[in-house]
């Protein structure tokens, strides 16, 4: 029986091990290469831990502007030696800069909307409820690359092109339907009655939301707000699609010209790459503690 | 203060359901009423509608001589308790208790006042810091009332407050309800499916089926005098005894006749039902209205095998086989009874009921 119980949880342990490396590894060779020269990444046999460890990388995103890639200059350097870095280095920061600027303000503006919407769909009992909820969900199935042209149009027709608000409309379009779910199921969870006793108590419909439902809803809010930043953060596709220049460009979008240049530098690539995965990694950090689950227990009996 | 008037008041949801049809009711000043039916017969959403939380499809709710239909909850002066309770569980229970008056921005020093009031009342105090889930039953059901209680609230709603306790303390908190309202001097209304209950705290019982009202009057007319076989049967412990059969007349007086069973009405009933010899009829004998013997006559007596002999302590239920229907009946614990054998009981024939076979009607109104 004891062994039994010590084998099962071993396995367990060893699977959740291999699981982890699995997924830990690309994110822990991004890393270790970013700290790599040009030159030790090429070589072979590659290698986890760098031999000489170096900033330059992140140096060069930084400061150095003069190693810039030109037309003129592509032969002289040998990519190899990393001497070089992309001529759209220099976008990186700024572009970083606008995809914080896109990720927040969708964040906010989807919890504005999602947020009272899934408390009505969840709670107010309407005539057409299902089936505006059956409705946001098809928004959903339809896959973003068919969206691309009517958005194009539309943002076109705005006047909005190369223009970060177009990204803040499209992606709201794309994550308010999945907030809204996620947080409708949620607040469905949540006992009626609740609602019933915040308005007794003296609550507007309102004033129910913010002060009741809000604060046990924070697990789901959580979610939600990890979900559309990342969404934003990463989104690829649209951006291509309607920022043009750098003022209005944003990560994703930077780092893959990085590939489309006169050289490839992978050490650089490596550390914007890194550079880029750090807010995510930060919110993350940040809200992990607020998912709390079992703060529904003791709302009602049981 | 409040005197509540519904007037033809009906409700319907939006998916074609009508949960309530055509309700006239008054409820007076400082009463406590009590709506009592199965589920699904509209005495939640006549509670609601009290509230503020549903809407009023048809009719007029008056609060005194205002109109009520449109008011939002956080505008009516009523207090709710509910069957789960509904205490926030992100707030201790001072926050529970004190979260209504907040939000109707009393003075800081009164709330803190009227919270440690209610607490001491209700015997909570040295639980004011913890939270819900920390909490029995008991203790969960006691945070509900007293924050319905801070309120002083014009009326008090109370949602099958009770059903979630185990037995014991569910009587312990009926008489702690009694008092309370003796204390609070406000109107009450009620909603619960147990007929105990019903029968121990209202002033007046409202019984409901299928959102229509079937019957409203004190507990004892009620149980005394009920109006149609499913009030009969809904109140009563064990549930009353039901037997179809006939009126006949025999020597100038009428009988209820079913078989060998035989059974004078009472004067009353006579005079009520004079000339309806043969109509079909359903009779209902309660369980406790028969004595085990002595001086039987005809006319009073019934007949029948013990199948099953129940002690209780106090007494000792009897299931006895009459006339080809199982029949419940109560009688003293002196009794020798066996089961197998033929026993007469004696009928109190002043509290027979008569119902009319079609309609389920009583006969005696």
């Amino acid at each position: 029986m004891k062994i039994q119980h010590l084998g099962r949880r071993s396995l367990l342990f060893f699977s959740s091990l291999l699981f982890v490396l699995y997924v830990m590894a690309p994110i822990g060779w991004l890393l270790s290469s970013s700290f790599q020269s040009e030159a030790e990444i090429t070589s072979v046999p590659p290698h986890w831990l760098p031999h000489q460890p170096t900033t330059e990388n992140f140096a060069a995103i930084f400061q150095a502007k003069d190693k810039v890639v030109t037309y003129e200059n592509r032969k002289q350097g040998d990519s190899a030696t990393g001497g070089y870095i992309p001529s759209t280095a220099k976008d990186l920061l700024p572009s970083m800069w606008n995809s914080l600027l896109v990720a927040i303000a969708v964040v906010i503006l989807n919890l504005l909307v999602s947020v009272p919407a899934a408390y009505a769909l969840a709670k107010i009992r309407f005539i057409g409820r299902t089936s505006s909820i059956y409705f946001m969900l098809t928004t959903r199935v339809i896959p973003d690359i068919a969206l691309v042209v009517p958005f194009f149009l539309f943002v076109q027709k705005l006047g909005l092109l190369d223009n970060l608000l177009s990204l803040v409309i499209t992606y709201l379009a794309i994550t308010v339907p999945f907030s809204i779910f996620i947080l409708t199921g949620y607040f469905e969870s949540l006992p009626d009655e609740l609602d019933k006793a915040a308005r007794v108590d003296g609550c507007s419909r309102l004033q129910t939301l913010l002060l009741v439902y809000l604060p046990l809803a924070l697990p789901s809010l959580v979610a939600v707000v990890l979900f559309t930043f990342l969404t934003s953060w990463n989104e690829f596709l649209l951006a291509l699609m309607f920022t043009q220049t750098p003022a209005s460009q944003t990560m994703p979008i930077v780092v893959a010209s990085f590939t489309s240049d006169f050289t490839i530098s992978f050490s650089f690539i490596n550390a914007a790459g890194v550079l880029a995965i750090i807010p995510p990694v930060i919110i993350a950090i940040l809200f992990e503690r607020y998912i709390v689950s079992g703060l529904t227990a003791g709302a009602v009996k049981g | 203060m409040a005197r509540i008037r519904f007037e033809g008041v009906g409700k319907q949801y939006p998916n074609g359901y009508v949960a309530l049809k055509d309700l006239h009711l008054d409820i007076g000043d400082k009463e406590f009423l009590v709506l009592l039916g199965p589920s699904g017969c509209g005495k939640s959403t006549t509670l609601n509608m009290i509230a503020g939380l549903e809407d009023v499809s048809e009719g007029n709710l008056f609060f005194d001589s205002e109109v009520m239909n449109t008011v939002p909850p956080h505008k009516r002066d009523v207090a709710m308790v509910f069957q789960s309770y509904a205490l926030y569980p992100n707030k201790s229970v001072y926050e529970n208790i004190a979260f209504g008056l907040r939000m109707r921005k009393h003075p800081k020093d009164e709330i803190d006042k009227r919270v440690r009031d209610a607490a001491r009342r209700l015997e909570i105090e040295p639980l004011l810091e913890r939270r819900p889930d920390q909490l029995s039953g008991g203790q969960r059901q006691r945070v509900a009332l007293g924050r319905a209680m801070v309120r002083k609230p014009s009326v008090f709603l109370m949602d099958e407050p009770l059903s979630n306790l185990d037995a014991t303390l569910r009587i312990s908190m009926r008489a702690e309800i009694k008092q309370l309202h003796q204390a609070m001097q406000t109107t009450f209304v009620y909603v619960t499916h147990d007929q105990a209950e019903a029968l121990t705290l209202a002033d007046r019982i409202v019984v409901m089926r299928n959102g229509l009202v079937q019957q409203i009057g004190t507990p004892d007319a009620i149980y005394e005098q009920p109006r149609n076989m499913f009030v009969a049967s809904f109140l009563g412990n064990p549930a009353i005894n039901l037997l179809e059969g006939h009126i006949a007349e025999e020597n100038g007086r009428l009988r209820f006749k079913r078989g060998a069973l035989n059974l004078n009405l009472s004067p009353h009933l006579t005079q009520l039902l004079a000339g309806q010899a043969g109509r079909a009829v359903v009779l209902g004998l309660r369980a406790e209205d028969v004595v085990m013997d002595g001086g039987q006559s005809d006319g009073e007596q019934l007949q029948g095998r013990i199948l099953s002999v129940l002690p209780v302590g106090s007494d000792q239920f009897l299931e006895m086989e009459v006339e080809g229907s199982k029949l419940f009946f109560r009688v003293g614990k002196e009794g020798q009874y066996k089961v197998g054998e033929i026993a007469t009981l004696k009928v109190n024939l002043n509290r027979l009921h008569l119902f009319d076979q079609k309609d389920s009607q009583s006969l005696a109104w």
